[in-house]
């Protein structure tokens, strides 16, 4: 009897791990689309009509694992840049040349992390001068403010990022161009031409108070 | 607690001697109170294994394990993150319990085709929790007191036949107190055999 037991403790226990095998995996029962995620944070204390024009880069910056990597324009970035233009000219902002004196500035990056952990927002931002040189908005010699966290999520794929960057108020703010609206969208197939203008849109839906 | 119930069972043996019974079912189990404000979809995948070891011709006393797998998937919807911070996107809850109890069962009706039982049992939840924004995940496990009373009645295979069908339902307490949920309480449906050992 002794050997029947142990027969059928075994198989309990192989019972409960063979069930567990089948346990339904949330990630696999995702489209594409449910995949993404869509953060935004802002300054809840800027007055986003009190801008009225902005400038935006026309190209990318490439982060790859916290690390420079140039900067790029290629067919998702040209969508991407075309669409964050489109949006903010819905919301009643003046697209101006970047010598033109532009109330705010933004930025489109493409950010990849190729290792699994926990994303720290931090870091991107610490290298964020050398990514999008102040000069490049004709403030030679200024800083950045180092923006809000964005919640800590285990990275997987890519991430486009936006950021609006304050010009209007640089110099009140301590020669610093500070973020005062960030969007970034994460998750499969973020990088697919056919998702851009979903992913722009979606972190502008999001962003009822972005608006002059 | 199992130890101590296995060692009354031992001391009742010398007045008693049947068969240890092993006892397989399939269990459906449906979330109740505020488990249902995470997931309220039932576990369709879930069962329960044990043995029973006789008191009495009515009393069994023992021990079983169990698994259940919820599961729900809510729709898209923008969720605030704190002062202007949002993220949009789709919600999945997924939780996994493998209560580990120390059970008694008592037959109420020693003969007849139909034989009801009520039964308790008392142990160890281990909980997987993982909530998902997207794909991205946020797992954690954890262990916790829980209880079980459940009724039902057996239905011998013969007059002479110690193997029987088991069905009945059972209550769940298991309370939780992690990740913004208070308990994890769920009502069972189960349907199973239960199975002499010589």
């Amino acid at each position: 009897m002794n050997g029947t037991i142990i027969r059928l403790t075994v198989g309990a226990l192989l019972g409960v791990t063979l069930f567990g095998s089948c346990k339904k995996d949330p990630a696999n029962n995702l489209t594409n689309d449910e995949s993404r995620i869509y953060i935004t944070n802002h300054d809840t204390t800027a007055n986003f009509s009190s801008y009225s024009t902005f400038s935006i880069a026309d190209s990318v910056a490439v982060i790859q694992d916290n690390q420079f990597a140039g900067r790029q324009k290629n067919g998702f970035d040209s969508l991407a840049i075309d669409a964050v233009t489109q949006l903010m000219q819905q919301r009643g902002y003046q697209k101006v040349g970047a010598k033109d004196n532009p109330n705010l500035a933004i930025d489109v990056s493409r950010i990849y992390n190729t290792s699994t952990g926990v994303f720290s927002y931090g870091d991107y931002w610490d290298y964020y001068g050398g990514y999008w040189d102040p000069y490049y908005w004709g403030y030679p010699g200024y800083g950045y403010y180092d923006p809000f966290a964005v919640g800590v999520y285990t990275i997987q794929t890519g991430a486009l990022e936006i950021d609006l960057l304050d010009l209007k108020n640089a110099t009140a703010n301590g020669n610093k161009l500070k973020a005062i609206w960030t969007g970034m969208a994460r998750g499969e197939q973020v990088f697919n031409t056919a998702n851009v203008s979903n992913e722009v849109t979606a972190l502008f839906e999001q962003s009822a108070y972005l608006k002059k | 607690m199992a130890f101590l119930l296995l060692a009354v069972g031992t001391a009742a043996q010398a007045q008693y001697r049947s068969d240890l019974q092993f006892n397989v079912n399939y269990n459906v189990n449906i979330p109740s109170g505020s488990f249902r404000n995470f997931i309220s979809n039932p576990a369709w995948k879930g069962f329960t294994a044990g043995l029973a070891y006789p008191v009495t011709s009515q009393l069994r006393v023992g021990l079983s394990v169990g698994y259940n797998d919820y599961y729900q998937k809510y729709p898209r919807q923008v969720y605030s993150e704190g002062a202007g911070s949002d993220v949009s996107a789709v919600l999945s809850n997924s939780v996994q319990q493998i209560p580990l109890l120390a059970t008694a069962d008592y037959t109420l009706l020693k003969k007849g085709i139909i034989r009801p039982y009520v039964g308790a049992g008392a142990g160890v939840n281990f909980v997987s929790f993982d909530q998902y924004l997207g794909e991205f995940d946020n797992p954690q496990s954890s262990a916790h007191f829980a209880l079980r009373g459940e009724a039902g009645i057996l239905i011998p295979l013969s007059s002479y036949s110690a193997t029987a069908i088991r069905i009945g339902g059972s209550y769940n307490y298991a309370p939780y107190n992690r990740d913004g949920i208070s308990r994890l309480d769920n009502w069972g449906i189960h349907a199973g055999v239960s199975i002499p050992i010589r």
